[in-house]
C-alpha cells in the first residue's frame, strides 16, 4: 500500500479545501467548472500526461466528493455546476462505497514477475534450482523467465542473492483481500461491489487515483446548513489524527456547526462488558472461540465470503451501535454523523442504523477544518465530562486493543481466555480464516482488524499510524505522572 | 566558543498539519541523529503564513527564517545547511 502522504492524497485535500470553500461562500454552483482551471494551472508541469488530463481527473475527484457515481452518471458534456445543483438539493444513495474513475487507471500489465539487468548470471542459480515449474532459462549467461510456465509463486525472487528479480504487481488486485477488483476486456479497473467488503485498500494502493471511495459529505453539509441538530460521533481513532487535545478538537467540531460531540469510545466500553461477557459464557459453556464484531470491513467479509463466522462473531453491537442510544436518549430530536478513518462503516450504517444520518472521514473534516479557517490548537478545550470508564476504550482504535478491553473487563474466576489477533486483512488471512470452520483457531477469542494496525491505519486517516501513536501517547502521558 | 543550537519550529496550524506537516514530526525516524543533536525542534502554533497566501502548507520556521511546503526530504536538506551554516 502507497504512503498515506504522497502527491495524491495532498492534491486530493487540497481539491477538497477549494470545493469547499466554493461551498461556504455560496459560489459551487458558479465556480464548480472554474476549479479544475484553478487546481491545476497552465503554468503546472503535469505529473501525468498533460494537464488537460490532470484537470479531468480534478473533476472527477469534485464528483467523487459530491457522492456521484462515476461508473453511472458519468456525462462528459455535462457541466460540473449542473452536478453541483444536483448534490444541493438531494442526497445520492450511499452504495456502492466505491467507484472507478477509467480516464485515471493506468491499465496496469498482468502481475508479473521479471528478470533484470542485475542478473549476474550465477553458478548456483538458486533461481533454477528453486523454480518449481521449471520456467527459468539461460540466455546468454542471463536468466529469463518463460512467461507460459511461470505461475508467478515468487521464489525466484526471493532465493536471487543480487535482487535480480523484480515483481510488478497490479496494486489494486493485490491489495484486494476478496478479489473484487478486476480488469474489464479493455484491461482497466472494474469492482465487482457485490463482492468488495470497503476496507478501501484498492483506493490506498493505487498511484494513480483510479478508484475512489463516494463522499458522505455533501448530505452532512446541506444538513448543518439548513440549521438541524447534527451530533458528531466520534471514532476512537481520532485522537492523534489532528494537533491539539481532544477536547480542543470537540471545540473545533463544534465551531464548523456541529451541535455536539459523542465519544464512540463510551459505546466502546458498553460493547466489551457485553463480549466479555459472552466471552464468558462461551468458554464455560465450551461452545468454541468467539471473534470481535466491532470492524465494519469485517463484518461485510463474513456476511459475503464467511458465512459460517455469522455464529461466531460476538452478538454485541458494534460501538457506534451502542453510542446511537447514548445520544438518543441525551438528544432525541438530533440527527447523527459518524466522523470515523473508515469507509466500511457506511455499509454498516446502511444496513443497520436507519437513525445515523451520515459517515465521513477525518480527512473530510480536515478539510472542512482548513476550509472554515477553523485551527484546531487554537481552539479554548471544551470539557469532554467524565472519561474515565472508557478512557482505555479509545484504544479500540488498535489492534490488540479491543481485545485488551474485553479481557480487562472478563470475570475473573480462573478461566483465562487465550487470544489471538487479526491484524490486518489480506488475501492469506481470508484463506485461514476460510479455514477456521473445519479446523478452530488455537484461540477463545478473536480480534479481527481489516487494516494493519487497527484503524489508526484506516483508509480516512490524515496521519501516519507511527504519528498517531505517538500523539496518543504524548496525549496520555501527563495524566498518568499526575497520578 | 560553542555553538547555540539552530531553531526549528514546525508549523501545527490545521492546514499545515494535514498537508503534510504531521509527517515532519517523526523527524526522529528519517533526520540524521548528528543533525538532530544540533537543533531544537518543536511545533508551534499556526505561523500565520497561509494567510499572507505565498508558498504552500506545511511551513517550517528555521532560525527565524520561514521555508514553505517543506517535505521531509527537504526537511533534512535545510537543517543539514542550517548546521553546517551556524
Amino acid at each position: 500500500m502507497l504512503e498515506l502522504n504522497n502527491q495524491y492524497t495532498l492534491m486530493k485535500r487540497k481539491i477538497d479545501t477549494e470545493v469547499l470553500k466554493c461551498f461556504y461562500d455560496d459560489t459551487l454552483v458558479e465556480q464548480a467548472d472554474r476549479l479544475p482551471l484553478e487546481i491545476i494551472p497552465k503554468t503546472r508541469t503535469p505529473f501525468r500526461c498533460c494537464i488537460y488530463k490532470e484537470r479531468a481527473m480534478v473533476r472527477y475527484r469534485i464528483m467523487a466528493l459530491a457522492g456521484i457515481n462515476i461508473e453511472l452518471d458519468d456525462d462528459e458534456e455535462k457541466p460540473l455546476a449542473e452536478y453541483m445543483k444536483e448534490v444541493l438539493t438531494e442526497d445520492k444513495p450511499p452504495l456502492p462505497l466505491l467507484t472507478t474513475i477509467i480516464t485515471g487507471c493506468s491499465g496496469c500489465p498482468k502481475s508479473q514477475y521479471r528478470i533484470s539487468d542485475g542478473c549476474r548470471g550465477c553458478f548456483a542459480r538458486p533461481c533454477m534450482s528453486n523454480c518449481p515449474k521449471d520456467a527459468i532459462v539461460f540466455i546468454n549467461g542471463q536468466a529469463h523467465i518463460q512467461e507460459d510456465r511461470c505461475i508467478r509463486c515468487g521464489k525466484c525472487m526471493e532465493v536471487c542473492p543480487f535482487h535480480a528479480v523484480v515483481h510488478i504487481p497490479v496494486p489494486c488486485e493485490e491489495a484486494c483481500p476478496v478479489d473484487a477488483v478486476t480488469k474489464n476486456e479493455q484491461g482497466f479497473v472494474e469492482i465487482e461491489h457485490d463482492k468488495c467488503i470497503g476496507c478501501g485498500k484498492c483506493v490506498r494502493s493505487c498511484p494513480f487515483g483510479a478508484i475512489v471511495e463516494r463522499s458522505g459529505l455533501f448530505p452532512v453539509l446541506r444538513m448543518i446548513k439548513r440549521g438541524e441538530k447534527v451530533v458528531a460521533m466520534i471514532a476512537p481513532a481520532i485522537e492523534g489524527q489532528f494537533p491539539g487535545s481532544l477536547g480542543q478538537l470537540k471545540a473545533a467540531i463544534k465551531k464548523a456547526g456541529f451541535y455536539d460531540v459523542v465519544e464512540v469510545a463510551e459505546g466502546a466500553e458498553i460493547t466489551s462488558e457485553n463480549e466479555a461477557e459472552e466471552l464468558h459464557e462461551k468458554i464455560t459453556e465450551g461452545k468454541g472461540f468467539m471473534t470481535t464484531s466491532c470492524c465494519a470491513a469485517y463484518m461485510e467479509l463474513i456476511y459475503k465470503h464467511i458465512p459460517y463466522l455469522k455464529d461466531r462473531h460476538s452478538t454485541s453491537l458494534s460501538p457506534m451501535g451502542y453510542t446511537v442510544n447514548i445520544i438518543k436518549e441525551k438528544y432525541p430530536d438530533a440527527k447523527m454523523v459518524f466522523v470515523g478513518p473508515c469507509l466500511a462503516k457506511k455499509a454498516e450504517v446502511a444496513r443497520r442504523y436507519k437513525d445515523i444520518s451520515g459517515v465521513i472521514t477525518f480527512a473530510e473534516l480536515a478539510s472542512v477544518f482548513v476550509a472554515k479557517g477553523i485551527d484546531v490548537r487554537e481552539m479554548e478545550a471544551e470539557d469532554l465530562g467524565d472519561t474515565a470508564s472508557f478512557d482505555d476504550c479509545r484504544d479500540f482504535a488498535v489492534t490488540h486493543g479491543v481485545a485488551d478491553c474485553v479481557i480487562r473487563r472478563f470475570k475473573k474466576d480462573g478461566v483465562n481466555p487465550r487470544v489471538l489477533a487479526i491484524d490486518g486483512l489480506d488475501k492469506k488471512t481470508v484463506r485461514l480464516m476460510k479455514t477456521w470452520e473445519r479446523r478452530a483457531p488455537e484461540a477463545d477469542l478473536v480480534e479481527v482488524m481489516a487494516c494493519e494496525g487497527g484503524c489508526l491505519a484506516g483508509p480516512g486517516t490524515i496521519v501516519k499510524p507511527a504519528l498517531a501513536q505517538k500523539l496518543r501517547n504524548a496525549a496520555r502521558a501527563p495524566k498518568t505522572a499526575a497520578k | 566558543m560553542k555553538k547555540s543550537k539552530v531553531k526549528v519550529r514546525i508549523c501545527l496550524g490545521t492546514a499545515c498539519f494535514v498537508q503534510g506537516g504531521a509527517d515532519l514530526l517523526l523527524y526522529n525516524d528519517f533526520v540524521d541523529p548528528a543533525i538532530l543533536a544540533e537543533c531544537e525542534i518543536e511545533g508551534c502554533s499556526c505561523l500565520d503564513e497561509c494567510k499572507v497566501g505565498n508558498g504552500s502548507a506545511p511551513y517550517v520556521s528555521i532560525n527565524d527564517k520561514i521555508y514553505s511546503g517543506v517535505n521531509q526530504d527537504m526537511f533534512c536538506k535545510l537543517l543539514a545547511e542550517a548546521v553546517k551554516n551556524a
